[in-house]
């Protein structure tokens, strides 16, 4: 028998790289520092590569694609080094009979991870067969040998675009009621969310600690809005009307339909595509892509806000946003409220004009 | 007599598609193709603000990213009325850009390549270049370690599967540096598009990502990084296998389709609508008459689609109302230009602008159009596009010292009343978006993509669509193995969730064709 560590050089991953991984995930968890050992400890007592399931339903593979974006463990480490990919449709050898024999040996095998990317259609099973099986029918089989589930991405988070749409697309905790399910919701899922999820539950053999909605809180508890870069901005009533503007450039973008002030993410924290970007920095308003009203309720995306959600504070205008800051500072605009704000309105005889430069 | 075979699912490609044919004598006689999802975003879209589509459509697909929201924009901007200005559209173009190169070398290594080469002779490397036996040690050491997923299980590898141990060694080393290269180009992007896949940055009017002098220089590096990977690995890899192991199935044209190419034309180079890639129509494999594209005698049928509407409507007045009682066997539509079944992707880009270095190869070599000449116009345009950046690099750098424009803000509002049609190039082909604006709200959305031309059913006039005609006499010597209709079926980078516009609930009962 193998040790851990042999498992590991075989694999060719040397001591350093692990390391680096390990110190990668602690902080990614938001764990201290000096869990770091401890976390070692426990990748290399459980170092076997877990089998991984990976299902596609309703979906348009960016989940795939955002995942093998990652640079930092690179693709090919999570794709050969730390996962046992099984069954993925976009990525795996096997087509056809090939394919799906590899499903049926893992599920029977068990105690794998299941990844479920896209919806599962309410409407009819008939709206997504794959291999003559509907794709409702997939999850539940997988689902029940499963060590863990994680529903990547909006869509199997909770339905996401295709909720919208007539076929009514759900996520995986709608039909798998008997287990527990982590969210990991983003149109589409963040690479960082995903392994660092995988890897947390490989080292404690158990979920993060999750928030009402089934997200790992150590990515979703940052209000998009209250952690802006052009919070400044906000609080100064600067708000984007002309992207051509240079000036306006780094303005808010609540005029724009941003929806920063009803989302939670790390968004503003940890950019996308390894640290280089994200939507609001973009100049892009915040779809709300990580929070379970995205998009029916989010919709129309673009929209000028007359008035918006502030946590803490209720409705409020952009025009008064400059006189209330302080005041709303002290009501308790930074106090974490999960998203529920405080109801009423502030200023409503104050009529919302645009911001000119 | 012949005898059925159904791939299902047909891996390695965007979306859920199945795949059957009917073999004889080794060969496929006869092929259909099915797409099985449906998610309804046309639908979606319609009485909302038309500003949504953009960012909806989007999501159509995660593998050509990009695509469907530059597409939805040329649509859009018509409808609204807006000029793009300059800054604007260079911008959409390198976002574009970025993630063509991160996606036809991802669809050679990644999603194609393993249908050609025995990954396990790497076991059998013999030389002593230190990155090769490195690759050696890896696979060698996942195989004991008993665990090669996903590079197995698969199909057994034939007669034109690539054995040799040094090219099977420098392709795995190259399938796992293009991991990192793909990775490295929606980085790029995300430079000016926030995030890759599914970027935010480009909306009706323009984009919204004001381009700072560090974020092109970070870009300009990058896209070096990429065209020097491009220049020395994928085009060079692609070129060994076509004209080495894979001459045979090259010179045989496995995979050939009807011999009729069209092209929209893609990527804007001036504010005056010019494109880089050409837009043209070829007939019968006439390459030296390239005609004008009349986008007016785009049509779709629906005679094998379970559809109630007529057939011969254009895209502007579609209509998918599905009819299950009808005799048909697919889901997807089939569009016809002035009458013909078109293949849309890479060759026919290729074909349509007379691209040097690929009839330089056809005729050097023989090589005849199919399934190893799609790879190659694929490789050779990801070259011509990626030195084309460098030039929008430096005119964006131009615009920047000028005063850059990127949106045009007038135009923002929806408009009560509005047509528009954005017709482009994705990578997997001609893509077009359709939109009509009533009372300020999208009131009609159309989308024909690359893969319903590619990978529609027989149309109303019993010929055949272009995947599956190109299916018929692709080798099948053992049933059980069928490796070269995925290879066929692949070439064409299927993009399956985007073709289908929907399965009606009542009835999704797979046709029960006649054989023999």
């Amino acid at each position: 028998m193998n040790s851990p560590l042999d498992l590991l050089r075989a694999r060719g991953v040397s001591r350093r790289d692990f390391m680096k991984l390990c110190a990668a995930v602690t902080a990614a968890m938001g764990l201290p520092a000096a869990m770091e050992p401890e976390v070692a400890k426990a990748v290399e007592a459980g170092i076997k590569k877990p089998a991984v399931i990976w299902l596609e339903g309703q979906d348009c593979a960016g989940c795939s694609e955002s995942t093998i974006a990652t640079l930092n463990p690179s693709a090919a480490e999570v794709v050969l080094d730390m996962l046992s990919l099984r069954y993925h449709e976009t990525i795996m050898a096997g087509t056809g009979d090939v394919a799906r024999k590899a499903f049926e040996d893992t599920v029977k095998e068990g105690k794998y991870v299941l990844v479920v990317e896209g919806s599962i259609p309410k409407e009819n099973d008939k709206f997504c067969v794959i291999g003559g099986k509907p794709f409702r029918q997939h999850v539940e089989e997988a689902a029940k040998n499963a060590a863990v589930i994680l529903a990547i991405g909006s869509c199997a988070a909770y339905g996401g675009i295709p909720g919208a749409t007539p076929s009514k697309g759900v996520g995986v905790g709608e039909i798998v009621k008997d287990k527990p399910i982590i969210n990991l919701p983003s149109c589409p899922v963040k690479p960082s969310r995903l392994i660092g999820t995988i890897v947390y539950y490989l080292t404690f053999k158990k979920a993060p600690e999750l928030d009402n909605v089934g997200r790992p809180k150590a990515f979703y508890s940052n209000n998009i809005h209250e952690n802006c870069p052009r919070r400044g901005q906000f609080e100064s009533g600067h708000f984007l009307n002309d992207w051509n503007d240079p000036q306006q450039a780094d303005w808010c973008l609540l005029l724009k339909g941003c929806k920063g002030p009803k989302t939670f993410a790390d968004c503003g924290q940890v950019w996308w595509n390894d640290n280089v970007n994200y939507c609001i920095n973009a100049g892009s308003p915040c779809a709300g892509c990580s929070q379970p009203e995205f998009y029916k309720e989010f919709s129309p995306l673009y929209k000028k806000q007359e008035m918006f959600s502030l946590p803490g504070v209720g409705q409020v205008n952009p025009d008064t946003v400059g006189k209330i800051v302080a005041g709303a500072t002290a009501v308790g605009i930074a106090a974490h409220l999960g998203g529920s704000a405080v109801s009423g309105r502030l200023g409503n005889d104050h009529k919302s004009k645009e911001v000119s430069k | 007599m012949g005898q059925r075979i159904i791939v299902d699912p047909l891996t390695r490609i965007e979306g859920h598609l199945k795949i059957e044919v009917e073999v004889e004598n080794g060969v496929v006689k006869d092929a259909w193709s099915t797409g099985s999802m449906f998610r309804g975003l046309e639908t979606l879209l319609v009485k909302r603000d038309p500003r949504d589509a953009t960012y909806v459509t989007e999501r159509v697909c995660g593998v050509c990213a990009g695509s469907h929201g530059t597409a939805s924009s040329f649509a859009l901007d018509q409808a609204f009325g807006a000029k793009v200005p300059t800054g604007g559209r260079l911008l959409r173009n390198l976002i574009l850009g970025a993630m063509w190169l991160h996606d036809h070398p991802l669809h050679f290594y990644h999603l194609s390549a393993l249908d050609y080469i025995d990954v396990m002779k790497v076991a059998e490397y013999k030389g002593n270049d230190p990155g090769l036996l490195a690759v050696k040690d890896k696979i060698v050491k996942l195989a004991t370690a008993g665990d090669t997923a996903p590079l197995t299980p698969r199909y057994q590898p034939d007669e034109f599967s690539v054995t040799d141990p040094e090219l099977v060694t420098t392709a795995v080393a190259h399938y796992i540096k293009a991991l990192e290269m793909q990775a490295k180009a929606k980085k790029m992007s995300a430079i000016f598009a926030g995030k890759q896949p599914h970027q935010s940055s480009i909306v009706v009017g323009g984009v919204t990502v004001f381009p700072k002098v560090e974020a092109i220089a970070t870009f300009a590096s990058m896209l070096e990084e990429q065209i020097s990977f491009i220049e020395n690995v994928y085009v060079k890899d692609v070129l060994t296998f076509g004209t080495g192991p894979l001459l045979k199935l090259a010179q045989l044209g496995v995979g050939a389709g009807h011999g009729h190419y069209m092209t929209y034309g893609g990527f804007p180079i001036d504010d005056k609508g010019t494109t880089f890639f050409k837009s043209g129509v070829i007939f019968d494999n006439d390459f030296a008459h390239v005609q004008k594209l009349d986008a007016s005698k785009i049509y779709e049928d629906v005679k094998h689609s379970w559809y109630k509407s007529a057939s011969h409507l254009h895209p502007s007045k579609g209509e998918t109302e599905a009819d299950t009682s009808k005799d048909a066997y697919s889901f997807i539509k089939s569009p016809r230009y002035d009458g013909k079944p078109m293949e849309v992707g890479p060759l026919a880009r290729m074909l349509v602008e007379g691209n040097e270095t690929l009839m330089g190869l056809v005729k050097q070599y023989n090589i005849k159009p199919g399934a190893v000449a799609r790879h190659a116009a694929r490789a050779i345009e990801t070259v011509k596009l990626a030195n084309e950046m460098r030039l929008w690099v430096e005119q964006l750098k131009e615009e920047l010292g000028k005063g850059i424009r990127i949106h045009d803000t007038d135009h923002w509002e929806p408009p009560t009343t509005g047509e528009g049609a954005g017709l482009t190039e994705a990578p997997r082909g001609a893509l077009g978006h359709w939109i009509s604006v009533k009372d300020g709200l999208t009131a009609n959305y159309q989308m024909v993509v690359p893969s319903t031309w590619n990978f529609g059913p027989r149309d109303d006039k019993e010929v055949r669509g272009p995947i599956e005609q190109a299916l018929i006499g692709t080798p099948v010597p053992d049933v059980n193995n069928p490796i070269n209709v995925a290879r066929v079926v692949r070439s064409y980078d299927p993009c399956i969730s985007c073709a289908v516009h929907l399965i009606d609930p009542t009835s999704n009962e797979i046709r029960k064709f006649q054989i023999g």
